[in-house]
């Protein structure tokens, strides 16, 4: 196989092909400069082996601190109540809710750049496929914060697994809250083990190369005894396929199902038939803008210009603008139907998303998610790193500002005037809230310390060395 | 649900020695009569116990707790009063644990007693409903009724008698300091004696204060109350001459004219005059819609009344005798016309008058009690006209109304003579007289004082004279009888022994008339045997347990009052109100009344009426003057206000701010003759243009806990206790803001189909208006028709048929058959199978082979919007039945009060725009106030039940929405999913930790105040934070019913509890019986026979989700002469405005035509 063609599906009638040379299209390296497979194991276990840099402790430091707020906010509301947070009659639902939605967004890139592009055979989703599964795995984490805390007496949340106890009651089944427990789980578990068992060729190397019996001893425990042997390569490969296969349906249907806990709900903005989709489309887009968030400041620091090519941005960015268009669509479809249903009540509700006391939320909204992506056509910006990173913050908070538009707007204006409220999120919220950017910053930088941030493995597939026939039409 | 078997522990009789014993809240120490004890006492309450500061307070009082439970055995409730109280209906023998006990009594309020029948556990009272035998009130109370039982328990509430250095006295050095003081003026013949009390009704008290007079003919006796109702009684006094009072027959008017009277508020007589009014304004069918009767305001305040009246005039209180003179000069024959009037209101007063003419002996003109004699005796000539006396009103000889001078007149007193000993028995006026200064100064010219006090207020903290102070036992614990405003006699019953020892006024009064009885029961004893020359103890605990003494009311007067007023030369004219000459009216509070209720957290916590406020008692200002104020008013950001056709609602200018969901009212200073008042603002429609509305009450500095630091006190620039509106006062922003708590915030039902309402025209016409609105007008049906079996005809199916054939909850399956009844033997073998035995489960009756298990009664209410008036009674009903706590304003602010029910009130207005599209920018002026009372509605397909992930709320048997407090973990997702959002979460641990201190978690002080844990309901459980809860309909009332009944019809298969023997909490204290409750499988429950009124509807009932609880729509009865006449109401032109108009489209051209006619009566 070449680098430059990779449909390797389509096998050319050798009698056409004898006459008719297809031009070839020009693709960019996935590796530039022609790396070869000891640099990129220098390149990527160096990251893991060398001391520990300054910036790193600096970060550490600043990310444990914050993740503190988290803890001691978690231990103030568990303490005194879940009315340290601005919760109120008739939002019931506030800032908790939409940090779990944002999140669980957030964790949906890694496992789509893992198993959907991986069964679509996108080679170029190896050099960012791991960083994204932990991301994955740190944000479902971030995510399960909230709707574990949130609940009124966490002691008695275990009321949510059907675990028959002395009173015979089970959980409500019909509750999309309690989908939400197995949905959450399934995905956690799943997304956990996909990110581990990739792991486990390059936690072999980094074992390999260690130096000290205890990094010897901590990696060796982490790879399984792998040897890189024959049969070792095909059970991986073939878990690796299933695994995928298994993602691919969670990556659709966590956030189809989390979508469930306001489409299910009748309340106007809430009951909206578009949630699916228009869910799974925003928790794609969040994720990949969470992804080039993060790459791009790791691709700078740790000179990773040549596995992180232009290539992948240009992707990425591509993915991101596709996505965000989806999420426009919605929104006027949204809009569409509210005044074609004529419901006085449904379009009542999202005239005053957008026109009412919170025009400013859905403002930021449209014009992060909207508008900001659509300078994603121009190749100057996509070849701008600076502006891509800028664009991928807006991707984050108009994500964010999405889900508080939703679970927030509705809720305060609904069916019974009398009703009608204001919710403000309290100090304790924000803290919580901006807590958690801790919490998945310790975990990440953790990762990026002591694991391989990148399945060399993978990647030394995608050279050209790893092709050892050159392809039919070599052109080097 | 398991039916436990009670076992029943009676108790002995309590003996003379358990009599002797300690009180409840005294250790044990106590009783051994330690010395140790009595120096720990008086070290730790010596001097200034009473001024103890707060944080002193929560020390003192957990002392008290720890000597409480140091003291352990024996000291678990609280004591029956020592002399027999007969309870009410029901004699239970002796006391079993668990099973309340009903007494009837009587609560003590200004003029008038309120009676009352109060649910006791153990001798502690816990919860005041009405007493039905009173048929007046049917059973109904009023707001303040069902408070004052919270007052009782006021951990703030005076615990010591003392002397005026702050020793403790003992009630002997109590009764040796009156009988001393006794013996001291007997010799001079009362001079230098003065008393300040409260009015009061009693007899008992008519009685003392005619010995006490005659006792000491020089002494100086005074009444006060800062609200006081008096003038409709002078005037009629006056003109009668003799001791009289006006009686209002509502039920018989069809006809009524109100000048600035919130006669069914919070006027005299209030509950009975709301049942009264209700019960004109009840129809059954569309036959009787027109003969409905008509109620006129004019009022410068926007009073409950006013807000249920068909037609409204806004007018200044200072303009309203010239008003009144203008509608006489249209009925009586020598009043001349005022000048000043504007042609509408001209030909307002002639159509008006005109209609009150028609209806002759039916109409009725009511005249507040804030307006003068003079204005009173033209009203009542006006009534003679009409045909109105002895038939809508009678007037009754209010004999036993002790001559008393003002508290004016005793001020000037004081000032001038020199006073030995003045008595304050009640009251707190140092803090509510009018010009509360002078008073200050008046009441320290007095030598000594000796006061009967119910609470350290300011009246004994006062910083001149301390006075000697006798604490005031609570109406609950103590003897007594009284009046209702008819006449009435009825009791006051003690529920307990007085906890912390205390006097009533009465046996102050006996001890210092030196009568030979002192006792409060002996001394009612011998007033009922006077009034009723019956001296036998038959007769006497006959009428305590009825709690009322049939025919004992006032006799009726048959003198006429004249059909031409006596003075015919008064003419008062019309004033011109501007911004620089305000007019200034002062209304008691609807929280605290005039700050007796102040330290009452029920009281405090219920939404006002009208403003929907709590906690506080901003200045009212009409929309008009808010307009002229806007330069300060910070201008709101402005958006286009229509989009879609919706209505954004972004106010500006003429209306109340409103920051994150909570009011920033700006803070205003009144001046008036250069006495100055600061207050908040707060905008009001349907307030006169230059009318400021001061509600008292508020503002105490000395009320304890709850009341301190709420509001803002108006009394200093007040100038007499007749609430007369006074003129000339001037405003100006300081530029301060303040936040309001207020319970809702949108006026506007945005044309939304909630409350349903028309015209008593449009619905004699078109009876089926009520189900030709809302969106499931629009939609296809939902249920098939159904051919009844009778009349063979296509039908709707019913609500009892819905139920039984239709699924609930979402469910797939067909409802399991709740209304079989089994056979005892299938039962047996389902239950034990293969025993042949039928011991312990059922009752051995061989006649009767069936049991019924399976049967359930299928519960469910209507509430009539045409009935209800917005009083709040059910609202503090509720909270006292069911346990709410307070949660404080702080948290109401944040939008988290408790209430299970509330009363949302909407206003409509009639102001259109060039485009025709009411105007909804702006707060109008001109309203019409609809009113809903909002509950859980018990859906059959409850929304909240299958969004609950761990099953903590569903549908039991009999149709509740139940609540599985153990079970609920706190996601919320059911408030979320609920539409009518009647479902209250414990944010915090309102109900442990105290208030002030929520936020501070386990570091705060915890545990339930030890008095007010007595108040809760021990038959419904408390509930902790990260709990949601609402509603049950009263579930344990139910319950109880059940059970009741079951052991009554022990085996007699009868397990249907008859209808009207459950009533709900709401439903027993609500004046006007707007809720009815029952079984709606029975056709013949009145319940059953209300939702097939063709005005029965659900609101938002295209959800489908099926309440019980439905509404009948409200129907107004404007009179088309009128030039405010409407052919439809505002709330139904906004509906249509946005929906266009209802009902099978096409099908029913002509009910359409209503509202074209309307739009060119608009242009006109």
């Amino acid at each position: 196989m070449s680098v430059t063609t990779e449909d390797a599906s389509i096998k050319p009638d050798p009698l056409i092909m004898a006459k008719v040379k297809p031009a070839p299209i020009d693709r960019p390296p996935l590796v530039e400069n022609n790396r070869d497979y000891a640099w990129i194991t220098d390149k990527i276990c160096r990251i893991v082996e060398e001391k520990t840099p300054t910036w790193w402790w600096v970060c550490f430091g600043v990310a444990s601190m914050t993740a503190s707020f988290t803890v001691m906010g978690l231990i103030y509301l568990v303490s005194t109540g879940v009315g340290v947070w601005g919760l109120a009659n008739p939002v019931n639902w506030g800032w908790a809710i939409v940090n779990f939605v944002f999140w669980i967004g957030i964790g949906h890139a890694g496992t789509l750049i893992s198993a959907i592009l991986c069964l679509l055979k996108q080679k170029w989703r190896t050099s960012i496929n791991r960083a994204a599964e932990a991301m994955t795995v740190f944000a479902v984490v971030c995510a399960a914060i909230f709707p574990v805390f949130h609940v009124g007496r966490i002691w008695f949340a275990w009321f949510l697994f059907p675990i028959p106890n002395s009173n015979w009651i089970w959980p409500q089944f019909r509750s999309p809250l309690e989908w939400d427990v197995f949905a959450v789980s399934t995905y956690g578990t799943v997304s956990v083990l996909f990110w581990y068992m990739g792991m486990i060729p390059d936690l072999a190397t980094i074992r390999d190369r260690a130096t000290t019996k205890f990094r010897r001893l901590f990696y060796g425990v982490f790879a399984m005894g792998w040897r890189n042997a024959t049969n070792h390569w095909r059970n991986y490969e073939l878990a690796y396929l299933l695994l995928a296969g298994l993602s691919t349906p969670l990556v659709l249907s966590v956030h189809t199902i989390v979508s469930f806990d306001f489409a299910a709900a009748q309340l106007p903005g809430w009951h909206t038939t578009i949630f699916p989709p228009y869910f799974v489309a925003g928790a794609i887009f969040s994720g990949f803008g969470m992804v080039l968030t993060l790459m791009l400041p790791l691709r700078a620091i740790y000179g990773l210009h040549d596995i992180i090519t232009q290539r992948h941005i240009d992707n990425m960015c591509k993915i991101t603008l596709a996505t965000g268009t989806m999420v426009g669509y919605a929104y006027s479809m949204e809009f569409f139907i509210a005044w074609y249903g004529a419901n006085s009540f449904e379009s009542f509700a999202f005239v005053n998303r957008a026109f009412g006391q919170y025009w400013w939320a859905y403002l930021t909204m449209v014009s992060c998610n909207v508008i900001s992506p659509q300078l994603f056509w121009f190749r100057k910006i996509r070849e701008n790193p600076a502006a891509v990173w800028i664009i991928s913050i807006f991707v984050n908070v108009g994500m964010w500002f999405e889900r508080f538009v939703i679970a927030c707007t509705s809720l305060a204006n609904d069916f019974i005037p009398s009703s009608w409220g204001y919710y403000s999120p309290s100090i304790i919220d924000i803290l919580t809230y901006f807590g958690t950017f801790g919490v998945f910053s310790v975990l990440f930088l953790l990762f990026v310390r002591f694991l391989p941030m990148m399945p060399m493995a993978e990647i030394k597939m995608v050279l050209p060395e790893a092709d050892p026939h050159h392809g039919d039409n070599d052109h080097h | 649900m398991p039916q436990m078997k009670r076992k029943s522990y009676h108790t002995k009789p309590t003996t003379e020695a358990e009599f002797k014993g300690p009180n409840y809240w005294r250790s044990l120490d106590e009783l051994q009569g330690a010395p140790e004890f009595q120096e720990w006492v008086d070290q730790e309450f010596a001097e200034g116990a009473s001024d103890l500061s707060a944080p002193d307070r929560r020390n003192f009082l957990k002392i008290m707790a720890a000597s409480f439970g140091l003291a352990g055995v024996g000291m678990t409730g609280c004591r029956m009063p020592e002399r027999r109280i007969y309870p009410y209906s029901k004699q239970p023998e002796y006391i079993i644990p668990g099973v309340a006990t009903y007494y009837s009594t009587s609560m003590p309020f200004g003029r008038e007693n309120i009676p009352l029948v109060v649910e006791t556990h153990q001798a502690r009272p816990t919860k005041v409903e009405g007493n039905p035998s009173y048929t007046l009130n049917g059973g109904g109370t009023n707001l303040f009724a069902q408070v004052s039982i919270l007052d009782l328990y006021d951990p703030d509430r005076a615990r010591k008698h003392h002397d005026s250095k702050g020793n403790f006295l003992s009630s002997k050095d109590v009764e040796a300091i009156l009988a001393e003081k006794a013996s001291n003026f007997k010799d001079t013949g009362g001079s230098g004696l003065a008393v300040l009390a409260e009015p009061s009704s009693s007899p008992t008290r008519a009685r003392l204060v005619k010995a006490f007079k005659a006792a000491f003919p020089k002494a100086i006796w005074a009444e006060y109350e800062a609200v006081d109702f008096s003038n409709s009684s002078k005037s009629a006094s006056k003109l009668l001459q003799q001791p009289s009072r006006p009686v209002l027959r509502l039920e018989k008017a069809k006809r009524i004219l109100s000048f600035d009277s919130d006669f069914s508020g919070f006027d005299v007589h209030g509950t009975a005059n709301a049942r009264a009014f209700a019960s004109g304004r009840r129809i059954k069918s569309a036959k009787e819609a027109t003969k409905m009767s008509r109620l006129y305001a004019v009022e410068s305040n926007l009073s409950l009344t006013g807000a249920n009246a068909d037609h409204r005039l806004r007018l200044a209180s200072t303009n309203i005798p010239a008003f009144v003179n203008l509608v006489a000069s249209h009925i009586l024959v020598d009043i001349k016309a005022p000048d000043g009037f504007s042609k509408e209101q001209q030909k307002w007063a002639e159509k008006c008058a005109d209609d009150l003419k028609s209806k002759k002996k039916q109409s009725l003109i009511v005249a507040g009690s804030n307006l003068s004699v003079e204005v009173h005796s033209i009203v009542y000539a006006m009534n003679e006209k009409l045909g109105a006396n002895s038939s809508t009103v009678d007037y009754v000889a209010a004999t036993e109304v002790s001559e008393s001078e003002s508290i004016q007149s005793l001020a000037s007193k004081l000032n001038k003579q020199s006073i030995e000993t003045l008595f304050i028995l009640g009251g707190n006026p140092i803090y509510n007289a009018p010009g509360s200064a002078q008073w200050s100064i008046a009441q320290s010219k007095a030598k000594e004082i000796i006061r009967l006090g119910y609470a350290e207020d300011e009246t004994s903290s006062s910083k001149g004279k301390k006075p000697t102070f006798i604490v005031q036992s609570h109406y609950l614990e103590s003897w007594g009888d009284g009046r209702t405003w008819d006449g009435t006699y009825v009791p006051v019953q003690p529920m307990l022994e007085p906890l912390f020892q205390g006097f009533s006024d009465i046996e102050v009064l006996a001890h210092l008339t030196s009568d030979p009885k002192t006792n409060g029961n002996d001394l009612v004893k011998s007033t009922f045997a006077k009034l009723t020359g019956n001296s036998s103890s038959r007769a006497f605990s006959k009428w305590l347990s009825e709690g009322v003494l049939s025919k004992s009311e006032y006799k009726q007067i048959s003198g006429s009052t004249g059909d031409s007023p006596s003075n015919k030369d008064f003419s008062p004219r019309v004033t011109t109100l501007s911004k620089e000459n305000l007019e200034l009216r002062f209304v008691p509070s609807s929280h605290t009344w005039d700050g007796r209720y102040a330290n009452n957290g029920w009281a405090q916590e219920c939404p006002h009426p009208i403003t929907k406020v709590t906690w506080d008692n901003p200045i009212l200002i009409s929309a008009k003057l808010a307009e002229e104020l806007e330069d300060v008013i910070p201008e709101a950001w402005r958006m286009s206000d229509k989009v879609f056709g919706q209505s954004l609602n972004q106010l500006v200018r003429r209306t109340n701010e409103f920051n994150r969901g909570r009011e920033i009212a700006p803070i205003a200073e009144i001046t008036v003759d250069g006495q100055t008042i600061k207050g908040p603002l707060h905008v009001q429609p349907g307030i006169a243009d230059y009318t400021l509305i001061l509600p008292l009450g508020h503002g105490r500095t000395k009320a304890g806990r709850v009341g301190e630091g709420t509001g803002h006190d108006f009394n200093p620039i007040r100038r007499s206790s007749d609430s007369s509106a006074i003129s000339g006062a001037t405003i100006r922003l300081t530029g301060d803001t303040y936040k309001l708590a207020n319970t809702q915030e949108h006026w506007s039902m945005e044309g939304r189909a909630i409350v349903r309402e028309a015209t008593a025209e449009e619905y004699s016409k078109h009876p089926e208006f009520t189900s030709t609105l809302g969106m499931e007008s629009h939609s296809p049906k939902l249920y098939p028709k159904i051919k009844d079996v009778n009349t063979g005809k296509w039908r709707e199916m019913t609500e009892a048929e819905k139920v039984k054939h239709v699924p609930r909850g979402n469910s797939a399956y067909h409802p399991p058959n709740f209304t079989e009844i089994e056979k005892k033997s299938d039962r047996l073998e389902l239950l034990i199978p293969g025993r042949t035995s039928r011991d312990g489960l059922f009752d051995d009756d061989p006649d009767n082979d069936e049991v019924t298990q399976t049967y359930h009664q299928q519960w469910g209410m209507v509430v009539d919007f045409n009935t209800c008036i917005g009083c709040n009674a059910c609202v503090v009903a509720c909270q006292s039945e069911n346990n709410i706590p307070v949660v404080g304003k702080d948290q109401v602010l944040r939008g988290r009060e408790m209430h299970w029910m509330r009363i949302d009130r909407y206003f409509s207005n009639n102001a259109y725009r060039e485009d025709g599209k009411p105007d909804k920018m702006e707060i109008p002026d001109d309203v019409q106030v609809s009113f809903h009372s909002m509950m859980c509605q018990q859906c059959d397909k409850a929304p909240c039940e299958s969004v609950c992930p761990v099953n903590a709320t569903v549908q039991d048997e009999q149709g509740l929405n139940t609540m599985a407090y153990n079970r609920c973990i706190g996601t919320r997702y059911c408030a979320n999913n609920c539409p009518y959002k009647v479902r209250r979460f414990n944010f915090l641990d309102y109900n442990k930790r105290q208030e002030g201190h929520f936020y501070e978690g386990p570091l705060g002080p915890s545990g339930v105040n030890e008095l007010h844990q007595m108040q809760k309901n021990p038959d419904v459980s408390v509930r902790m934070r990260g709990v949601m809860e609402k509603c049950t309909f009263c579930v344990q009332r139910i319950q109880e019913a059940k059970i009741n009944h079951k052991a009554k019809n022990k085996g007699s298969g009868d397990v249907l509890v008859p209808d009207g023997t459950i009533q709900t909490a709401c439903q027993q204290s609500c004046p006007t019986d707007a809720i009815t409750f029952g079984d709606i499988l029975d056709e013949k429950s009145k319940v059953s026979e209300l939702k097939s009124s063709d005005r029965n509807y659900a609101v938002l009932g295209y959800l489908d989700t099926r309440p019980r609880t439905s509404y009948l729509s409200k129907i107004r009865n404007p009179n088309p002469e009128m030039p405010n006449a409407y052919l439809q109401p505002f709330t139904r032109k906004e509906y249509e405005s946005r929906n266009g108009h209802g009902g099978d489209h096409g099908n029913n051209e002509d009910s359409h035509g209503a509202s074209h006619d309307e739009d060119s009566i608009h242009k006109n």
